[in-house]
């Protein structure tokens, strides 16, 4: 009998308890380069369940590698004797009980459609398309293939099947370490245009092979590449939670409802986006649909989970920032950069730290392509940056968005790894504050 | 197991393989935690095994890991390792050499005092219960919570060159964090701080004292919410071991591991400013800043008697003197740099590959206590307890925010201050330390949770540290 059926029989089994399994089959084909050159390929397989038991408000977790039912079985009976000794967590009300069921679709297996030798080859057009250049790349290229089964005792007995695909290559220049980047991300492979993606990389090669400069700390108006907005939208995301809430670690309390930021700010979580990495349910197994989460600058919507949700008396939405995608503006990206006079583009962010979450403040860098705006072009490099800046400022500041957006994948990189991915268009930023410079690139 | 690790190199003992390396993990950890004073989580993993197999054909690596441990799982995991190396020297433009090491058949075993994974499960809960409640009842207090985590790790290690070592090793990382606020604003303390792990059982949670110390963190977090900022633009700092662990961590430890120079990293943790010819030369900081990389210290959480390559435990001195003397090594890139492996090639489980990794990344002590070396500044700030921490790509410009800072004046500690804030460049900021207390203010601190590689991994290391001085430093720094 499928494992999967096992545990809907073990929920019945045992009326006196409450069981939350997740079972999951995952695997993943791991290409890291550097120098033009394969560092390794890892290909890694796994088989787990995460079990929760509960017993009125008290619980216990356990995980298994490798699950059969007479070792879960053992497990259980283990922790009979244990569950009545604990505490209870007197804000534990219920499981899941959201039924509602996506489409479940399958997913081919994009370890299997793209193989070492297919990604390989993709490596070598984009090598000698960068080589005149004197540049030579590094990154990662990964396909995971995850299948989740989220079993509990409400009744869900839901499965989900991701397949993504991640592509990050950044171009380094052997003479003075500059760095562009350029990523792909999503799961079918028939969108990947080879062509498209090596020519946008050689021509931001082409534009970095000029001199690098440094500036002096203070406020420049930057624009933002997709990456930078999306990366400091993931890092708010961490206050748009109903547990920030109980946490009391949200900008956003007390604000549903209120205009924090401008009139062109509008941001939704989308996990069903075509351009993105779906995901069909959250953590708890609710259905994930589309949520708004700021309209026209105004905040909309926190994303509520079922504990917090009950805990707080809050509507479970099943929303858990997966799939955010940023509304775009009436710009194109060279006429951002044509309006700025003496500014700088950023294109990626480094070591990001919250110093007061609840004020929403950070240092973080910059990294892989930081340029000086003249006159409304890019002319030199520039060494990497700090800044020190309350990310609800930086999204006050912005002035103008790009009419096309971009899927920007990200990866969770640890354990049974997910890859996610955002949809976002470059954004112009006045007032960005730089507290210093690396002195490197 | 054993003899399944003994049977996998034996088949890898083929022409067409030129080294290999099989290993076995089998880890088991425990967490409890409250949250606002109530039992949130209570979990254990036990028994999670895992298989790694390494293997260098054509000059190329190849790695396959699985958790599936039957034979049939274990063949495909062989076979995918040496596909993935034959395939992928089509892609390897140098290949890979270094010299074989002389073979260690050993093994280790630590005893911790208190073995958590014997004491009652009732027990260890009554004892957070306790801790946690000490941290709820005082109203402007909003959030508190309190865990520890317990782990222990088996494994057995084996390469084509002979070597075979089985070790078993525990850490414990408890913790407890309360966050105070006046309505306008939030100010949190921890309490060990954030490098909380050691090596040791359920006496490491004995050893920091929670219980003792909950209420000075409550009103530490209370007191800081009226606390003044530094506001002088410069100034000399003390920095306290917790926090002077994740200092030297993130800004020699990560600046010296010699994958970063040859680019290995740049696609996710960063390279180095370190190039090769500094090796020798390079004034990393002042004459008395000794640094050394050492697995051979039982204290630590970076012992052991082989590292995930079989390259003995070492201890190499990294800085001598205030000058760069060598890196973190695997056998790949000892043998580019010329010098010999500092046998700091670690996975996290079996089923990751190897990455060089600190172990016990030390600064050296230098003489006196902490009360000694604070009477003898005349005006700065003592710091302590982690906040926020940022390096760059190159590991050059850094930027820490700690929970609390002490004002100095005439030699004594006056009131405290909030979120003192201070950057520096690496170089800059080591040349600058006028001083470091002595051995008998020297201890371990460490962490579960060092982050690198792709797919990505978090490491158990400590890291010997007494409390330092440095001058003149940019602490002016807010958002």
């Amino acid at each position: 009998m499928e494992f999967r059926n096992e545990l809907v029989k073990i929920c019945e089994q045992y009326p006196k308890f409450k069981f939350n399994f997740h079972y999951r089959n995952w695997e993943t084909d791991f290409l890291r380069f550097y120098q033009s050159q394969i560092n390794y390929n890892i290909s890694k397989t796994s088989v787990s369940l995460s079990t929760t038991m509960y017993k009125g408000k008290k619980s216990y977790s356990f995980s298994l590698k490798n699950p059969i039912k007479a070792k879960l079985l053992e497990k259980i009976e283990e922790v009979k004797m244990i569950i009545d000794k604990l505490p209870e967590d007197p804000d534990f009300i219920d499981l899941e009980d959201d039924l509602t069921k996506s489409a479940e679709k399958e997913k081919i297996n994009n370890i299997e459609k793209v193989s070492l030798d297919k990604k390989i080859d993709i490596l070598e057009k984009l090598i000698k398309a960068i080589e005149p250049f004197d540049f030579k790349i590094y990154g990662t290229f990964i396909c995971n293939y995850r299948t989740l089964y989220i079993i509990n005792s409400n009744g869900l007995n839901k499965r989900e099947i991701c397949s993504p695909i991640f592509l990050e290559v950044k171009a380094v220049s052997n003479k003075n370490e500059v760095t562009v980047l350029e990523t792909y991300g999503g799961e079918n492979f028939n969108t990947f245009d080879v062509e498209r993606f090596t020519k946008d990389l050689a021509t931001k090669v082409e534009a970095a092979t000029g001199e690098i400069v440094d500036v002096e700390p203070g406020e420049y108006e930057v624009v933002l590449a997709p990456r930078c907005i999306g990366d400091y939208l993931m890092y708010l995301e961490s206050s748009m939670t109903a547990r920030s809430l109980d946490t009391k670690q949200s900008f956003f309390e007390g604000k549903v409802g209120q205009k924090i930021f401008p009139e062109n700010i509008t941001i939704t979580d989308d996990p069903e986006h075509p351009d993105l990495i779906n995901f069909d349910y959250n953590h708890d197994g609710h259905i994930y649909k589309k949520l708004p989460i700021i309209e026209k600058g105004v905040f909309k919507n926190f994303m509520v989970d079922n504990y917090y949700g009950r805990k707080l008396k809050m509507k479970k939405n099943g929303a858990e920032g997966s799939g955010l995608v940023m509304e775009t503006g009436n710009k194109t990206r060279e006429e951002l950069i044509g309006s700025i006079k003496r500014g700088l583009y950023i294109s990626s962010l480094h070591y990001m730290n919250f110093i007061n979450r609840k004020e929403t403040s950070v240092t973080g860098l910059t990294r892989d392509g930081t340029f000086l705006i003249e006159n409304g072009k890019l002319t030199k490099a520039v060494n990497n940056l700090r800044f020190t800046e309350r990310i609800s400022d930086i999204i006050k500041g912005i002035s103008e968005i790009e009419n096309r957006s971009y899927t920007i994948p990200s990866s969770s990189n640890y354990g049974e790894f997910e890859i996610y991915s955002a949809k976002m268009p470059h954004v112009k930023v006045k007032g960005f504050k730089i507290s210093s410079s690396t002195r490197t690139v | 197991m054993k003899k399944l690790v003994y049977d996998i190199i034996n088949k890898l003992d083929i022409p067409e393989v030129t080294y290999a390396d099989v290993r076995f993990t089998n880890t088991d950890d425990q967490t409890v935690y409250f949250e606002k004073g109530n039992l949130k989580y209570f979990g254990s993993d036990m028994d999670s095994m895992a298989l790694g197999i390494r293997v260098l054909v054509n000059g190329c690596w190849g790695f396959a890991g699985t958790t599936i441990l039957t034979d049939a799982s274990i063949e495909k995991t062989i076979k995918k390792a040496i596909t993935n190396a034959k395939v992928g020297s089509r892609f390897r433009r140098e290949p890979v050499s270094f010299k074989k090491l002389k073979p260690v058949k050993a093994s280790y075993s630590f005893a911790p005092k208190e073995d958590p994974f014997q004491i009652d499960d009732k027990f260890k809960i009554d004892y957070h219960e306790k801790i946690a409640k000490k941290l709820v009842g005082n109203e402007k207090i909003v959030y508190s919570n309190t865990y520890t985590v317990f782990y222990r790790q088996y494994k057995i290690f084996a390469n084509t060159e002979g070597t075979f070592v089985d070790s078993m090793v525990y850490d414990t990382m408890p913790m407890m964090y309360v966050l105070a606020s006046d309505g306008k604003e939030t100010m949190c303390r921890t309490w060990p701080g954030h490098m909380n792990g050691r090596r040791g059982g359920f006496e490491v949670v004995r050893n920091v004292k929670m219980e003792e110390n909950a209420d000075k963190i409550i009103e530490e977090a209370i007191k800081l919410l009226d606390a003044p900022r530094i506001e002088e633009e410069r100034a000399d700092i003390i920095i306290g071991g917790g926090h002077l662990a994740l200092q030297l961590h993130e800004s020699v430890g990560h600046a010296t591991e010699a994958d970063r120079i040859f680019g290995k990293e740049i696609s996710y943790a960063g390279k180095t400013f370190i190039k090769p010819a500094m090796l020798s030369n390079f004034k990393y900081g002042s004459e008395i800043v000794n640094i050394f990389s050492d697995s051979t210290n039982e204290g630590g959480m970076g012992f052991h008697l082989v590292d995930d390559e079989g390259t003995p435990g070492a201890n190499v001195d990294i800085v001598k003197n205030g000058i760069l003397l060598d890196q973190q090594t695997s056998q790949e890139t000892a043998a580019l740099l010329g010098v010999q492996p500092s046998s700091n090639m670690l996975a996290s489980f079996a089923d990751d590959i190897p990455l060089i990794r600190m172990t016990n990344f030390c600064l050296a002590p230098g003489k006196g206590s902490l009360d000694d070396l604070i009477k003898s500044t005349e005006n700065g700030y003592y710091i302590d307890f982690t906040k926020t921490w940022s390096i760059d790509d190159n590991r050059n410009n850094f930027q820490f925010t700690t929970e609390i800072g002490w004002k100095i004046e005439n030699g004594k500690l006056k009131h405290i201050v909030k979120e003192p804030t201070y950057y520096g460049i690496t170089p800059e900021f080591w040349a600058a330390c006028n001083g470091i207390c002595g051995p008998e203010e020297w201890e371990f601190h460490g962490t579960f949770h060092c982050g690198k590689g792709e797919p990505g991994q978090s490491m158990h290391l400590s890291h010997g540290v007494a409390p330092a001085r440095f001058k003149n430093i940019v602490c002016n720094v807010k958002a």
